[in-house]
């Protein structure tokens, strides 16, 4: 027991630590939402494609779902150069974070899309509805009411995720923990308040999505 | 490229890859059989009502709800140096073990409090009123129907739990990965090391999550009366 927590030693770093929740945030933002258009995409080729596109769309699913993240993403950045393509970190955390993304996020989006029923659709058809009004009123409420709690859970998901980009040197929360952690040896310190940090983080973004629902789509969603 | 391949299918090679992949099923085996007894004691504590056993539901409810909110690779982190303030000489794969085991209890129990809930109200009500203590109603009452919810949802976090283990790699533990590291730095072309660490993956993951849909769908069929 050599080992005593000094809190003193890292407290001039904690402002740069704590700045790291940028990256982490932006990168949740733009992966989710890539995946979610892409998987969306995937969702309907894999429902309304013809019998080849449609096998297609089933494969990409099984292989990114089937995937570990962290492998990709190291292949991505490692494997790749020796055939010479040379990826920047940014770039390879986006590029294996969507692929994989993508997949979960068609499989969740596919669920909500057959959770529509024929009979509604047909109830709007004989009320006169245009194809856009049945979208909008019929199927998207549908589909935002029973995918909206997988949804925030993958966010939250995607969140933590991007930790792992820290490990071929993006910046973020945990990458800027390491960076201190080898400056100073303060590990501990470090990576609890980067620990506090992604609590506080998800927390924050599962009572926001909570709130969103709610207020546009008026569906209700635990946070705790 | 090619040269890679070469220095790959040597049998010295796959059997060291193949020593990765075991470490790496027998991670996830500890990891699953704590993640299920811890994540349903957590669960129950958690269902449980009476104001003497609040702190206990208030402690498992923020061991669950932080647990879940912080990302593998720091736990393992925090874990790892926590362990090394303690014992000097940690073994990495009991540090690797006690991260995925905190990890897969904290998931395992949402998954067992969805299960515990799903059976409906008016049963528990017919239960209480004959008398039965809480043990015997989950006992007899809620679990041989909780367990179809639970398990097609316990077997899909399976599915993603075996490939969060690759990370322990980062803390120096054996497993798939490690090995696929290892032979990357041994001078074998990353390009092929790291496509069969992924073939290898998806060999554990793909019979897993086939299984998982299987049973789901089984499990979802309506019961009927006789054989």
């Amino acid at each position: 027991m050599t080992y005593s927590l000094q809190f003193g030693q890292i407290m001039r770093d904690i402002p740069y630590i704590l700045g790291g929740a940028w990256p982490t945030l932006w990168l949740t933002f733009v992966i989710f939402f890539a995946a979610a258009a892409l998987g969306l995409f995937i969702a309907l080729v894999r429902l309304r494609g013809g019998p080849v596109t449609s096998r297609l769309a089933g494969l990409w699913v099984t292989l990114t779902t089937n995937s570990p993240l962290f492998v990709i993403l190291f292949f991505l950045f490692n494997g790749l150069p020796n055939c010479g393509i040379l990826l920047s970190p940014i770039a390879a955390t986006l590029i294996a974070f969507i692929a994989i993304s993508s997949g979960y996020l068609a499989e969740i989006q596919r669920g909500g899309i057959q959770s529509v029923r024929q009979s509604e659709l047909d109830a709007a058809e004989t009320l006169g509805m245009s194809r856009w009004q049945t979208v909008r009123h019929v199927i998207a409420r549908h589909v935002i009411k029973t995918v909206s709690p997988a949804l925030s859970n993958f966010f939250i998901f995607t969140m933590l995720g991007t930790s792992m980009a820290s490990l071929v040197g993006v910046n973020e929360l945990t990458g800027r923990a390491i960076e201190v952690t080898s400056r100073t040896f303060r590990s501990i310190e470090v990576f609890s308040i980067v620990a506090i940090a992604y609590v506080v983080l998800s927390l924050a973004a599962s009572m926001a999505l909570a709130l969103v629902g709610r207020m546009l789509f008026r569906v209700r969603m635990r946070v705790v | 490229m090619i040269d890679g391949l070469e220095a790959l299918v040597k049998p010295s090679t796959l059997m060291f890859l193949l020593r990765g992949a075991g470490m790496t099923l027998l991670l996830t085996a500890i990891g699953c059989s704590v993640g299920l007894l811890a994540g349903f004691v957590l669960a129950y504590v958690r269902t449980g009502s009476g104001w003497v056993f609040a702190p206990l539901r208030w402690a498992a409810t923020l061991f669950v709800e932080v647990f879940r909110r912080i990302p593998f690779l720091v736990t393992l982190f925090l874990v790892l140096y926590a362990a090394q303030m303690v014992v000097p000489r940690a073994s990495l794969f009991w540090v690797a073990v006690t991260a995925i085991c905190l990890m897969s209890s904290a998931y395992m129990a949402e998954i067992m409090r969805a299960g515990l809930q799903s059976v409906p109200r008016a049963q528990l009500d017919a239960a209480i009123v004959l008398n039965f203590s809480r043990w015997q109603l989950t006992r007899m009452v809620v679990l041989p129907q909780a367990w179809k919810v639970i398990l097609p949802s316990a077997i899909a976090y399976i599915v993603m739990f075996v490939k969060d283990t690759a990370l322990a790699s980062q803390a120096g533990v054996f497993e798939l990965m490690f090995a696929g590291k290892a032979l990357a730095n041994r001078g074998i072309d990353p390009f092929v090391v790291f496509g069969a660490v992924l073939l290898a993956y998806f060999a554990i993951s793909w019979p897993l999550a086939r299984f998982g849909r299987y049973l789901e769908v089984r499990l979802s069929r309506p019961v009927t009366g006789g054989k």
